[in-house]
């Protein structure tokens, strides 16, 4: 990114190839509609551009990218819809925490693994699906996804327990 | 019932290096790929952004460039300048050098206002009546400084005759003589003058001679004495007195008996009150 902000459009391409298909995805399972997607990922690059001056390598740039991009996706949220009340999503979790022996206890096709998993990060709760997204797509640790999201570090870990306990209940029904 | 001990034991196998079981199963999941269309515009975009930064960091090469067009500009505007005035200048001096430079109308000015006996000439330019007042204006200075001259006896340096500059001054002759006068004039004009006393004819016959004078090729042909010119007639002023009648005798000696004819008359028209010689006298009759 260094290299960029001195001018050097190859630099720029390589971290470019690198990052691009995380970022995608990273928006694409945030936002779970293609055009908000696209438009982000291409403002996402936009605001990284022209911030490139600024750029300190005090953070990994992922990081430093994945940051602008939860700021855009946060800013999407903010508009279209309002966000759960952190009441409905203990409502939730208590709902989900059902007895172990009413769970149906089956093996499920790959596919089908892959198809719940899918509807599963749908189903969950902004704050919640972005901190597994970052964690799992971005491979960023909990220090780092307190950073992005402005979180302290006990709050993520709350958000991806959460998180894991609503993908395991739908895996589970 | 799923215990808090098994979400915490989930968050450690997610946050373990391999992403546990779910970080597995979710890299099995269909990885999506932004549109090569997205990877135009963004990579379009970086490389404008980085293209446009170039020109900022060299902007003085434009304004440098800027400069020195306008350096150039202004030389060559200034080169074509100089040019169109030295044209002009060689026109004027060639114009100049058409017309002579009128000693004649000092003479002819000076005798409106000097002596009655030069009355005589300057009635014979009462015919020129068409003669702006603007000459007469211009040539003031020229008759000025005799006159100052002649009061003080004293000679200081004459100004020396401006050759281009002074053209345009000269340009609008006094005497604008047809050409067939002045050409068909004698020589001995003055005699004429002298014997018909009329004045209507004289003053463009003295014209002519002057233009005569002018006029070398015309002057040698006829075997008439070298031929004197206004800056002759003007150094002759610049004598004392008594060396100006001496000056006119050694002319008389050379046999230039126009030329010393043509500087006893400016002397006499300068100095009215000095006596003329008696064998000088016999020039002006």
């Amino acid at each position: 990114m260094l290299a960029y902000a001195e001018g050097d459009l190859i630099a720029f391409e390589t971290l470019y190839r690198r990052h691009r298909g995380m970022l995608y995805r990273f928006l694409m399972r945030s936002l779970r509609h293609r055009a908000d997607t696209d438009e982000l990922f291409q403002e996402t690059w936009s605001r990284l551009v022209a911030a490139r001056e600024r750029y300190r390598p005090d953070a990994k740039f992922t990081t430093w990218l994945l940051q602008i991009a939860h700021n855009l996706v946060i800013d999407r949220f903010r508009r279209q819809r309002p966000q759960a009340s952190p009441e409905e999503t203990e409502t939730v979790l208590r709902d989900l925490d059902a007895p172990e022996s009413e769970q149906p206890d089956h093996a499920l096709s790959e596919f089908e693994q892959r198809r719940r998993l899918q509807l599963a990060l749908e189903e969950l709760p902004e704050e919640q699906r972005i901190a597994f997204l970052l964690r799992v797509e971005g491979g960023l640790g909990l220090d780092e996804i307190g950073a992005i999201t402005g979180a302290g570090r006990e709050t993520v870990k709350s958000r991806l327990r959460y998180a894991l306990a609503r993908i395991r209940a739908r895996f589970s029904s | 019932m799923t215990t808090s001990r098994d979400r915490d034991q989930d968050l450690n196998r997610l946050l373990d290096d391999d992403g546990g079981e779910f970080g597995t199963l979710y890299r099995r999941l269909p990885r999506a790929e932004p549109p090569r269309r997205l990877d135009r515009a963004v990579l379009g975009n970086a490389a404008r952004a980085v293209h446009g930064q170039t020109p900022y960091r060299h902007r003085w090469v434009v304004g440098f460039g800027s400069v020195a067009g306008v350096v150039l500009a202004a030389g060559i505007a200034w080169h074509v300048g100089q040019d169109a005035l030295r044209q002009q200048s060689l026109n004027e001096s060639g114009t100049g050098a058409a017309v002579v430079i009128p000693v004649q109308p000092i003479t002819s000015t000076k005798h409106r206002h000097t002596t009655d006996a030069m009355k005589v000439d300057s009635t014979a330019l009462a015919p020129m009546p068409a003669e702006p007042e603007p000459t007469a204006k211009a040539a003031k200075p020229q008759i000025m400084a005799p006159q100052v001259r002649a009061k003080s006896e004293s000679v200081p340096p004459m100004p020396r005759p401006t050759p281009p500059p002074a053209a345009p001054m000269a340009t609008p002759a006094p005497f604008p003589v047809a050409p067939t006068q002045s050409t068909n004039a004698p020589p001995a004009a003055d005699a004429a003058r002298g014997r018909a006393g009329d004045s209507t004819r004289a003053a463009p016959a003295q014209t002519s001679e002057l233009r005569e004078q002018s006029a070398p090729t015309r002057m040698r042909g006829s075997g008439a004495p070298a031929p004197s010119s206004s800056l002759e007639l003007r150094r002759d002023m610049q004598l004392a007195p008594d060396d100006w009648l001496a000056h006119i005798r050694q002319l008389l000696h050379q046999d230039r008996r126009q030329q010393a004819t043509e500087s006893l008359r400016l002397f006499h028209a300068t100095h009215p009150q000095h006596p003329l010689p008696a064998d000088l006298q016999a020039l002006l009759e």
